[in-house]
């Protein structure tokens, strides 16, 4: 088993930093050229040179991927002089753009998106399998036809669309809720709810869609099994019945699937935080961009990574407790 | 038959069908009968018969939202078609038990064969200690037959063989010392070799605990070893209700004879291969007019006789107990006489 | 307050012009009826992300510059806080007037008023003045701002006050010294409206000791009566009164509002409809600009009459030709008079993209503004006039074979590779083909467009063009545009045979310190470039502005385009 994770984590390793070249990489082959767009229609030719070294793009694309894994470890120095700064280890580099370093950045950004992440997954998974599991038990009658239309109908719906028009009658036309000003849960809870609500509820309402339709499917499926039956020959309750036999199953790839999920909300959810003017870090990688704010870019396509490896593995690994016909005997 | 004073099961007029899409299946079709303690009844018929649809009835296993069950089965004094929700979760598991064909999937697969055993006990048993239920279930292991239980107790059903499943659903059938075993094609899906180390340990078992067993099956080979008495099965009726050995001798129904002659029986000098019945059975969503069987009987008076008007009632024929669905039972068969059917 | 009478004429000039505005107004205005009042906090909603530079050394940009000085960048002159031509009039800032000029135009001098002080309480000294004008020479850092310290000051060599030598930093402080309270700015060149230049942020003060170099545009020391409380990226940028500014030192500001919010990050669409319903805090807050779609709702919408305009914003866009290879005044002709320039503003937007331009100077220069004659046949209503252009083209084919000619085979237009371009580049070549004259566009990616067609390497027949007055002078506008010596001029005209006489005439103008003249002057000059046709006058671009019921003191300042962000109030 360790050996196991060890070469998991090896592998995982790997990947990332092929990530971190793929993505310098793809930003050299940008038609875009970064040191032109900050000084619009100024930008005369001097401009221009004087803002590619700056930002230290007149280097070749290997010393500046160099350079960016040194300051991983060790940090990194920029200016010189009474202006000189520095980005310490983890350092993933400085953005000229916002003026800070990005693993600060990154550190400012993220919590946002991992409330909303976390939110929006307790909310989904509870209305996802809450109404999948109605439909399940009461199959063909009203709440199925509703669960099973609402989760045809919220796979479909565009969360832009359904963001702004939740954004507009509920705050701007009908005033139930002040605009969503975002502020961390420790310097003013009620704001920070109050911003959060409405993301929370149009995620995840969205996203329980799917897993309505897989709960109902999975639990269906699991109560036709042979071993639900001898369940119920035991003379076991049917409480009992549909947690230790159907739900046990049923769940199983569900959870997986969430894992997964939610990993790849944590790289963050680019449209709700637009929508909603969350500062969290989707918003702040698309800004980056539209920006070419390279340094920005590697390091929120970085964290993303490592969260959808990490999620990977997770769930690998949960996998093998939750199913003991996955596990390898050692 | 040994009566037995009191019948431990009573199956009395029992109806079931289904709502489908293409129609109400009327699975099974009005089917008495009853069963005494210590008797090992057989139940035989090809697919559709309705034999699984009945014995699920017993425990009323069946889907209520789909399924329409009339008629009255009796356990212990309980009428389990209309007792309670409670009052039925009472019997499953402890007066009647059940245990399936399919041994690879009878199982939860998340949980130990200990877990599950134990589950089984604890249900009847809330207040039992954990050194009494663990007790309790390494005693039925060792009864069914599992080597090295202390070890294997923690095991998960994937880490056995079939054999070994049943042997494990058998523990879970009866670790409550049910007084009426339900066995659904238990040996269907296993080995030669091991379908007779089963049987064995069922006959072993029944004999100690002194439990009724209704073995459901399609295989004549198995009726013969195991059966006092033999109920066949016909779209959704009782076609016949002998004891073994009249069956094998001397059926009284046109069907048991076309399932005797279809069995292929090592020795034998029959020539041109094995006998079938010509025909398939009937659909269960139209429920033909006269007997259900007339369409491939040879025997049928054909046009505007009674087998296609009058649909028969299972009754005595013979001396011997045997009862017959035929309307031509007492003359045609009786006369034939037994041995060789020709189709 | 000493003045020559030189100067003098140009303070005649100045209350000539204001006269002269104060009888023509040019946008609709809303002040709110009464004097504003103080108190309140005002919201600016933005889709943008941040400001993109609050360094006054490096802010560039309109609307931004016009946020910076009004709230927390004093400069040396200002313009007036007044609405229509008369915000396009310099006055003294920190200066106590708007400068002594000798030398003609080559030496500058500025004496600082009583009082000015930073956010922290310390006095602004000359000293601080002339730091901050040094960083534009840390080009390394101190990146994307206007570059007139750099080019007009006479020191060459320096590298800006972070890497400079102690001799460097000598030459430095020869150019731009202090005495007292008093600047002396010494030019390489005569500049005749320098006093417009110091408008700019640039000329604003930074103390030394708390300069943070690249970090500086995040937390700049305030010297106006804001100052920063936070500033979050993505967020908002609030800023609360800077008790430390004394409002008998600052001839211009009221600062009536008590707080003013930047809120970042906001969706456009919920912009335009919470500036529609007009409700809560919304009541209290402006946007920088209305979404095409909803222009019609609030335009066409009576209801909306006290809180919204349509105004002028300071850019021009025209279409440069190259003269060096359309060398042939017959075929520019054609070219404008066959160009479908109503399809054109339609397929960019409509009538409130803008009105078709008679030149390249703007109305709200009023000293520098006067109608020109436009091209014989040139149709008022902006449709082609297909008959006068293949006249033109006609003329063409016995004046310059050749020219016409390589019109016919295809003329190569760069464009930049947007959407909206596409439609235009299409629009192009559908209106020249009717008069035989081919069009090849030639898309190059957005942001690489100005350093491509910049390059005097790239051989181009055509392309766009867009500018504003850096201050509000069109000194910044024709010599920039059409002199070899200036920064933008594309029209490649230095071979024209006419050019000669434009030049000369061009750096009389800059020299000329009557304020008036020079203004007639530049009218000339901009009717010699229409007549010559050396870039095809387009649109005077237009913006629209909405805001909320409560905020007063709305009006639209001439030189940058946008509200006077630091004069808005809030009438409760």
């Amino acid at each position: 088993m360790f050996l196991f994770v060890v070469r998991r984590l090896f592998f995982a390793v790997v990947l990332l930093l092929a990530v971190s070249v793929f993505t310098y990489l793809l930003f050299a082959l940008l038609p875009t050229d970064p040191a032109a767009l900050t000084c619009g229609i100024h930008c005369k030719p001097e401009t221009v040179l004087a803002n590619r070294i700056r930002l230290g793009y007149d280097k070749p694309v290997l010393e500046q991927y160099w350079q960016f894994l040194r300051g991983i470890f060790v940090g990194r120095d920029y200016g010189l002089g009474q202006t000189a700064f520095s980005c310490p280890a983890p350092s993933l580099g400085y953005s000229f753009n916002q003026h800070a370093c990005v693993t600060s950045l990154i550190g400012e950004t993220f919590p946002v998106t991992a409330f909303l992440a976390i939110g929006a997954f307790i909310l989904w998974m509870i209305i996802g399998i809450g109404v999948g599991a109605i439909a399940a038990l009461n199959k063909g009658k009203w709440q199925d036809r509703f669960a099973t239309g609402f989760a045809a109908v919220g796979v479909s719906l565009p969360t832009f669309y359904i963001g702004l028009l939740v954004l507009f009658s509920v705050v701007i036309w009908f005033q139930i809720l002040p605009f969503p000003s975002y502020e961390a849960p420790l310097d003013n809870f009620s704001a920070f709810i109050t911003a959060m609500i409405l993301p929370w509820l149009v995620l995840a309402v969205l996203s329980a869609a799917s897993y309505t339709r897989l709960t109902r499917n999975g639990m269906l499926e699991a109560m036709n099994e042979d071993f639900v039956r001898l369940g119920v020959a035991k003379g076991l309750r049917l409480r009992v019945i549909l947690r230790r036999y159907v739900m046990r199953q049923a769940l199983i790839p569900i959870v997986t699937i969430a894992g997964l999920d939610f990993a790849g909300l944590l790289g963050g959810a680019i449209i709700t935080e637009s929508v909603f003017s969350l500062p969290g870090m989707g918003r702040m990688s698309i800004r980056a961009v539209v920006d070419s704010d390279l340094p920005v870019l590697v390091g929120t396509t970085m964290v993303a990574a490592v969260f959808i490896v990490v999620a990977n593995v997770i769930v690998d690994i949960a996998y093998g407790f939750l199913d003991p016909r996955v596990r390898v005997s050692s | 038959m040994t009566e037995n004073s009191v019948p431990v099961l009573s199956v009395q007029n029992l109806r079931v069908s289904f709502d489908t899409q293409d129609g109400t299946v009327h699975a099974v079709d009005g089917v008495s009968f009853d069963a005494y303690a210590g008797e090992t009844i057989c139940i035989v018929g090809e697919s559709g018969s309705g034999k699984s649809v009945m014995a699920s009835s017993i425990m009323r296993l069946n889907n209520s939202s789909t399924a329409t069950t009339e008629g009255r089965i009796l356990v212990k004094g309980l009428d389990v078609l209309s007792a309670s929700e409670e009052e039925v979760r009472g019997i499953r598991g402890s007066e009647v038990a059940m245990i399936f064909q399919d041994p690879m999937s009878a199982l939860n697969p998340y949980f130990t064969v200990g877990k599950q055993i134990a589950e089984a006990y604890v249900v009847h048993h809330p207040g039992a200690s954990k050194h009494e239920i663990h007790d309790v279930v390494l005693a039925m292991m060792i009864k069914v037959g599992i080597p090295s239980p202390e070890k294997r107790i923690d095991e998960y059903p994937h880490q056995f063989s079939g054999g070994m499943r049943q042997r494990i659903v058998i523990a879970i059938a009866l670790i409550n010392n049910p007084k009426i075993l339900i066995a659904d094609e238990p040996t269907t899906a296993l080995d030669v070799t091991v379908q007779a180390q089963i049987l064995d340990l069922m006959m072993s078992l029944q004999k100690e605990f002194g439990m009724t067993i209704i073995l459901i099956t399609h295989d004549l080979g198995v009726v013969a070893e195991v059966a006092q008495d033999v109920i066949v099965m016909y779209a959704g009726h009782i076609v016949e209700q002998s004891h073994v050995d009249a069956l094998f001798h001397a059926p009284t129904h046109p069907y048991s004879w076309g399932l005797l002659g279809s069995v292929a029986s090592y020795g034998d000098n029959k020539r041109g291969g094995l006998v079938t019945i010509s025909g398939s059975p009937p659909s269960l969503i139209s429920l033909a007019v006269g007997c259900s069987f007339h369409p491939r009987c040879a025997h049928s008076k054909g046009e505007g006789s009674v087998c296609m008007t009058v649909s028969p009632s299972l009754r005595s024929v013979g001396s011997d107990g045997s009862r017959s669905a035929c309307h031509l039972a007492d003359d045609v068969l009786v006369s034939v006489g037994r041995g060789g059917f020709r189709s | 307050m000493k003045r020559k009478s030189i100067f003098g004429a140009i303070g005649l000039g100045l209350v000539a012009s204001v006269i002269a505005a104060s009888c023509g107004g040019s946008s609709s205005s809303s002040s709110s009826g009464g004097a504003p009042k103080k108190g309140g906090t005002v919201h600016i909603l933005s889709m943008g992300e941040q400001i993109a530079h609050l360094d006054p050394q490096r802010n560039y940009t309109g609307t931004d510059l016009a946020f910076a000085a009004s709230t927390m960048q004093r400069t040396l002159t200002s313009y007036k806080y007044a609405e229509g031509d008369a915000g396009s009039e310099v006055t003294a800032d920190l200066a106590t007037d708007t400068g002594t000029v000798t030398n003609e135009g080559k030496t500058w001098a500025f004496t600082l008023g009583e009082g000015g002080t930073f956010e922290d309480g310390s006095a602004i000294t000359c000293a601080d003045v002339a730091y901050g004008v040094s960083r534009t020479f840390a080009t390394d850092i101190i990146t994307d701002g206007p570059t007139y310290a750099i080019s007009y000051l006479d020191v060459a060599d320096y590298p800006g006050p972070y890497k400079a030598t102690a001799d460097q930093q000598a030459a430095f402080d020869k150019a731009v010294n202090c005495v007292d309270k008093t600047i002396t700015f010494n030019l390489k060149v005569p500049v005749a409206d320098f006093n417009y230049t110091t408008t700019l942020t640039s000329f604003s003060p930074v103390p030394k000791a708390l300069d943070t170099g690249e970090k500086y545009d995040m937390k700049p020391v305030s010297s106006g009566p804001y100052k920063i409380e936070s500033y979050e990226i993505g967020k908002s940028l609030v800023l609360v009164r800077n008790d430390k500014w004394d409002q008998a030192s600052d001839p211009i500001r009221h600062a009536y509002a008590d707080s003013i919010v930047y809120e970042f990050g906001l969706d456009p669409s919920v912009i335009d409809e919470r500036m529609i319903k007009d409700a809560g805090d919304d009541q209290f807050a402006v946007s920088e600009s209305i979404q095409p779609e909803n222009l019609p709702t609030i335009f066409d919408d009576e209801a909306f009459k006290s809180r919204r305009v349509d105004y002028y914003d300071p850019f021009v866009s025209y279409t440069n030709l190259s003269v060096k290879n359309l060398s042939c005044l017959d075929v520019r002709k054609a070219l404008y008079l066959a160009l479908d320039r109503d399809a054109l503003r339609k397929a960019g937007g409509g009538p409130y993209t803008g009105d078709y331009a008679d030149g390249f100077i703007k109305p709200a220069l009023a000293l520098d503004y006067a109608k020109s004659k436009m091209l014989d046949g040139l149709n008022a209503d902006g449709t082609a006039n297909v008959e006068a252009a293949q006249a033109a083209m006609d003329a063409a084919k016995t004046s310059c074979p050749d020219v016409a000619k390589h019109a016919a085979d295809g003329l190569v237009y760069y464009y930049p590779d947007t959407p909206v371009w596409a439609k235009a580049i299409a629009i192009w070549i559908e209106s020249e083909a009717k008069v035989g004259i081919t069009i090849k566009g030639s898309p190059v990616e957005a942001s690489k467009y100005w350093p491509t067609v910049m390059n005097p390497d790239t051989n181009y027949d055509i392309v766009r063009g867009g500018w504003a007055p850096d201050w509000a002078n069109a000194s910044t506008v024709i010599p920039e545009l059409f002199a070899t010596s200036g920064g933008f001029n594309l029209t490649r005209n230095a071979d024209d045979p006419d050019y000669a006489a434009f030049d000369a005439a061009v750096t009389a103008a800059k020299a000329d310190l009557d304020r008036v003249s020079q203004g007639k002057k530049w009218q000339e000059l901009n009717q010699y470039v229409v007549d010559r046709l050396w870039a095809l006058p387009g649109t005077f671009l237009k913006s629209q502005s909405i805001w909320g019921s409560k905020v007063g003191n709305t009006y639209q300042w001439g030189p940058y385009g946008s509200f006077n962000f630091g004069e808005l109030s809030i009438n409760s």
